[in-house]
Parts: structure tokens; C-alpha cells; sequence
């Protein structure tokens, strides 16, 4: 439909009205000939590192050294850099914490937590494992003045930052928090006054706010740790103008008292089984690779998708009552939607 | 030791900024409505502009074969729908002021909706079609970029005094900009990569771009409640306003023109990775984003 003109004085705009000849015009022109399709070259990014090394670092803790088989040179990276490892169980993101400059391995640390950490644990020198990446999701920026604060694990992406604050001739510090020096890994590659370590043991559990204090003005400060310990450090950053904060933006917070329910995709008739602790998105993703979605969290919109039938529970204030929903948060109110999928 | 720090292989996400409109006037640049109003053009493009680039990409998700491209396009889709809908909040406030552009939205509209739209096709000539759209999109998103790097240092518009929660929204949305940058451009080589059809989409979206800019000045300057049409509105402004360092300056949009067009063109050699984050890390609005 060609829109009226501007000022009121015309139903069609003469302006669109040529533009849209012309664009009709060249449309037809096109239709002459049969369209120009290329074949889409399929690119795999994936590698396949060796182990080089494996070691000990802490209780529950080893670090693992990754080289190509061949020995050559590896992608570049900067601090705060993770890898993607594909394991059979699943995909598990690892942060970097060796030295950029080393182009020809790559250092991650792995705590032993749950199944897939365990796999991490059962590796030995010689094995091969595929990776993707890396890829930054905590980038560190040039600055004159730092405060580092980490949180056990979260040590890794931190090391190269610290590393590189120190090549930088920066003022840095360090606070290092754990439950005890047992469990905290690498405390043999930090050393001397700018270096805190805080044990619960020893201090109690930390009070974030004593552990941000009051940073100078220009402090970047960076924190990586559990994500209550990121929650409380935000929360006492609030809004300083003179002082920059930066964490990793992690995956969506876990599902929190979902139930279960079943999903029918309609265009292919599937009929899907969403478990209490997983969203809508999560399974339909399994099922339908190119679907739609960005945030996770229910504010960008994107996979906002038609609702058939069926009753929907609002998780989140983006998510407006107009026969759609955000299968990346919403659930089902009455165990069963069907989807306009 | 150089330590080498401009942060590569970013992981993009969408931030949940959120703005307060309620105390920026209408001419937010104080006493220069024709250089407001140029920028204020923007406002009226993006939340159409925008929300059309992810209906595309959405709808060239199933054809992306790389996972690491995928994951980048599944990011500049969240992003786009936040600027989209950031952009809308100003246009509510335009209206509130007594600014109507409903109108001009009506014209965005029909471009973004009807003449960009899916068009009937089906078969080999809609996917002819996606792969055109997205080469303009890719060009499209070369304007975005290089104005990101503008706005980001435009000093000029903080000594002139203008209304700072406008001046984040615009960074804000300029650094992710820079962020993303390479993106759409990744996405159509992936697809396509034809020289030829680069050269059309940049010829195209220029004319585009310069009469929808013409057309959307005269309009604001003409519908303006405070100016009453007494100056004209028009690009020849920008004679004044883009040395003046209060809108993009031709010169500087025309060297950038001639750096796309070359064969070795990437847009990560337009604007700097480590200025956008840094900004993001200091914008009010971002650093207000609850995630």
C-alpha cells in the first residue's frame, strides 16, 4: 500500500509511487532470467588439540595444556578468552588462563564438579579432544589502574589479565578468595604485595562490598567468580560513575520452579517433552537447530513465537499477552501448549 | 613486551538497556535544531530499519553452515530488536512534545515492509531475494558502523551542551554497532560474497539512505511545533553541521564509501573494538542493564 504524503494533501505520494514503479519495474527486469543461486560452502571450526600435559593445581583441580597435533601455530587470543570443548556428554566452556604469547598451546583449568568435569578429569597426556573457539566473552581493555576480585575457579580468565595489567606497567590488585588454600589453584603463580588472598577458613565468607571497598577513581575493576559473588560485587559497584565494572555475562539463570510440560509443534506435528529444569527454547532447539532466539533472558523479543492453543505462563514483563510468547522464559500454565513451529 | 589487546572474537549479547525520556527537550542539541533534527531522522529509520534486518535474518538462519557465524548473527538479532525498540521509546516522546511523525513512520514503513518485504517470491527467487536483502543490510550496516565510530567521538556534541541521556542512547547504540560490525558482512560472503552484488547493494542504499534522510529532514523541520517551517530543512545543512563536528561529516562518510568498495574490505578495519567496549563499560544505560 503506498502510503499518503506527508503534508496531508495527497491519498498516494507521488514520491512512492514512481519508487515503486521502479522497483516493480526492476523486479520484472530480474524475472527474465532465472536467479543466480551460489552453493553455500559449509565451514567447520571445530579442532582437535592434543593434551600436552596434565597437572594437579589445587584439590578437585588440574590444568590441562592443549597443542595441535602437528605442533603448529594455534588462533590467537586475548584475556578473557574461553574455548568451547565438544565432549560426547555435551559442550562445556573453559576460560584460558595460559599466556597469549604462547601461540602454540592453549592452558585451561577444570574443577571436578558433575559429568562432564569428570570426563575433563579422566584425560591423560596423549588424548585428543575437539574444541571451538576461542571466543571472548569477558574482554579486558588497556587501563592504568585494576582491581581484580576472583572467586575460586573463576581465578582462570583472570590470570592473563593479570599477566598482562603487570606487562602494562599498570597499578593492579588482586583479591583471590576460596573456601581454603587447598582448593584455590595457582596460588604458586601469584605472589608478592598486590596479591590478596582471602580463605574462608581464615576470614569467613567474604562480604562483597569489603571485598570492592572503595576503589580510586579510573579502577577498571574486574570480577569473575559464582555467580552470587558476581550479584553481591554489582550490587556494591552500583552506580559510581568514576569506576568501570566488567564480569562475564554468563548463560541465563537456571529455570526456577518449573514444571513440566509438553510442547506440540505444529507444523511438523512433534510433540515435545520439556523437562522442569530446561526452558521451551532449550528442547526445541534439539529438535529445530535454526530457531530463532538471542537474550535467553526474555527482553530481546526474538523468539517470540505464535501460540495455538493452550494457556501461557509469563515470565517476563516483555512478554505481552498477544497470542505469542518467549519460549526462551514463559512456560506453559496448564501443561501443554501447541506452537506455531 | 607490546602487549597486543584489541579484543577479537567477541561473544555478542544483547543488553537491556532501559532510558528515561521524560527530561530531554526537544531540541536536545540547545539552540541548533537543524543539526537535532538530522540526527533525529535516525530515530524515525532505526525502529523500522531495524526490526526488517531481523525479520531477514531470522529467515536466513536456516541456511548459515558455520556455528560460529550462526552464534554472531543469533547476537546482532538481539541486539537490533533492543535498538529497535529503544529508538521507538523516542519517538513516543517526540509525539508527547507534539511532534508528530506519524506520518514520515507510514512512508519508513512502506520501504521496510512492502518494498523490502519477502515480495511474493518463492523457491530459488526467494532465496535470490534473501541473499540480495541481506547485501543490502551488509551495506546498510557499514553507514551503522562508520556513524558509531562518529558518535563515539563526537566531542563536539558534549561542548555544545546536548542532552546527555540522548547522547548515551545514541553511543550506546553506536558501540554495539562497532561491536557487531562485521556481522552482516560476514553473513552475505557466507552466502553469496559476489563483488558485483556488493557494488549494487552500496549504490542502491546510498540513494536510499540520502532521500530518505532529505525527505525525513525537511519533514521534522517543516512539522517542528517550536519552528513553525520558518527554515527549510534539507542535506545542504550538512555544509554547516558536519565540520562543525555535530553530525557526520559528508567528507568523512565519502572516504569510507571508497574503503567498502574495495575488494579487500572488512569493516573491522572501520572503528575500534576496545573504544565501543570501553564506552559500554561507562554508559550510563548499559551499565544500568539489569543483565
Amino acid at each position: 500500500m503506498i502510503p499518503p504524503d506527508l503534508y496531508g494533501r495527497r491519498r498516494r505520494d507521488p514520491f512512492w509511487v514512481a519508487v515503486s514503479a521502479l522497483f516493480g519495474a526492476r523486479q520484472r527486469v530480474r524475472y527474465l532470467r532465472p536467479p543466480a543461486v551460489r552453493e553455500i560452502r559449509p565451514v567447520d571450526r571445530t579442532m582437535d588439540l592434543v593434551v600436552l600435559e596434565v597437572r594437579p593445581r589445587a584439590d578437585g583441580v588440574v590444568s590441562l595444556r592443549l597443542g595441535a597435533p602437528d605442533g603448529r601455530v594455534l588462533p590467537s587470543w586475548q584475556p578473557g578468552c574461553h574455548l568451547d570443548v565438544l565432549l560426547p556428554a555435551g559442550t562445556r566452556q573453559y576460560s584460558l588462563c595460559g599466556d597469549p604469547a604462547d601461540r602454540r598451546a592453549y592452558r585451561i583449568a577444570v574443577r571436578r564438579l558433575h559429568g562432564l568435569s569428570a570426563e575433563m578429569h579422566a584425560l591423560c597426556e596423549g588424548d585428543v579432544i575437539r574444541v571451538r573457539g576461542p571466543r571472548n566473552a569477558f574482554p579486558f581493555l588497556r587501563g592504568d589502574r585494576y582491581l581484580f576480585i576472583a572467586g575460586g575457579i573463576g581465578i582462570t580468565p583472570i590470570l592473563p589479565m593479570v599477566t598482562a595489567a603487570e606487562r602494562l606497567r599498570a597499578d593492579w590488585r588482586l583479591i583471590y578468595c576460596g573456601r581454603g588454600r587447598d582448593s584455590m589453584p595457582f596460588l604458586d603463580e601469584l605472589a608478592g604485595e598486590r596479591v590478596r588472598i582471602r580463605t574462608d577458613d581464615e576470614h569467613g565468607v567474604p562480604d562483597c562490598g569489603d571485598l570492592l571497598g572503595d576503589p580510586e577513581p579510573g579502577t577498571a575493576v574486574y570480577c569473575c567468580g559464582p555467580a552470587p559473588m558476581i550479584d553481591g560485587v554489582r550490587a556494591a559497584f552500583g552506580s559510581r560513575a568514576d569506576a568501570t565494572l566488567h564480569y562475564e555475562r554468563f548463560a541465563p539463570a537456571p529455570v526456577a520452579d518449573g514444571r513440566p510440560f509438553r510442547i506440540e509443534l505444529r507444523r511438523s506435528g512433534r510433540v515435545l517433552e520439556v523437562p522442569a529444569d530446561r526452558s521451551a527454547l532449550d528442547v526445541i532447539k534439539d529438535e529445530l537447530p535454526a530457531v530463532a532466539y538471542s537474550c535467553r533472558q526474555g527482553f530481546c523479543g526474538t523468539c517470540r513465537t505464535r501460540v495455538l492453543e493452550g494457556e501461557v505462563e509469563r515470565r517476563s514483563p516483555s512478554d505481552g499477552d498477544d497470542g505469542a510468547m518467549l519460549i526462551c522464559v514463559s512456560r506453559a500454565a496448564d501443561g501443554r501448549l501447541a506452537l506455531d513451529l | 613486551m607490546t602487549v597486543r589487546l584489541e579484543p577479537e572474537h567477541l561473544v555478542l549479547q544483547a543488553r537491556d538497556v532501559r532510558f528515561d525520556w521524560a527530561d530531554v527537550p526537544l531540541h536536545w542539541i540547545p539552540g541548533d535544531p537543524v543539526a537535532t533534527h538530522l540526527i533525529n531522522v535516525l530515530h524515525m529509520l532505526l525502529p523500522a530499519g531495524e526490526e526488517w534486518f531481523v525479520r531477514v535474518f531470522k529467515e536466513a538462519l536456516p541456511r548459515i553452515r558455520d556455528e560460529r557465524l550462526r552464534e554472531d548473527v543469533l547476537g546482532f538479532i538481539g541486539q537490533e530488536a533492543v535498538h529497535a525498540s529503544s529508538h521507538d521509546g523516542v519517538l513516543d516522546h517526540f509525539q508527547e512534545q507534539g511532534l508528530d511523525v506519524r506520518p514520515f513512520l507510514r512512508q519508513v514503513e512502506f520501504v521496510f515492509e512492502d518494498l523490502l518485504g519477502d515480495r511474493g517470491a518463492t523457491g530459488d527467487r526467494a532465496r535470490a531475494w534473501l541473499v540480495e536483502r541481506i547485501s543490502i543490510i551488509a551495506a546498510i550496516e557499514h553507514f551503522t558502523g562508520v556513524l558509531g565510530d562518529w558518535i563515539l567521538n563526537a566531542d563536539a556534541l558534549d561542548a555544545a551542551g546536548a542532552d546527555p541521556t540522548m547522547l548515551d542512547l545514541l553511543r550506546w547504540h553506536g558501540a554495539e554497532e562497532v561491536e557487531h560490525r562485521h556481522v552482516a558482512h560476514d553473513l552475505f560472503m557466507h552466502l553469496d560474497g559476489s563483488y558485483a552484488a556488493r557494488l549494487r547493494a552500496m549504490a542502491q542504499t546510498i540513494t536510499m539512505l540520502t532521500l530518505l534522510w532529505s525527505r525525513g529532514h525537511r519533514f521534522l523541520m517543516a512539522r517542528d511545533p517550536l519552528l513553525n517551517g520558518r527554515v527549510r530543512g534539507g542535506l545542504h545543512h550538512l555544509r554547516r553541521t558536519g565540520p562543525a563536528g555535530l553530525t557526520p561529516d559528508r567528507r568523512m562518510v565519502g572516504a569510507s564509501i571508497v574503503r567498502y568498495l574495495k575488494r579487500s574490505y572488512s569493516p573491522l578495519g572501520e572503528g575500534s573494538t576496545s573504544q565501543a567496549l570501553a564506552y559500554l563499560a561507562a554508559s550510563p544505560a548499559a551499565r544500568a542493564a539489569r543483565r
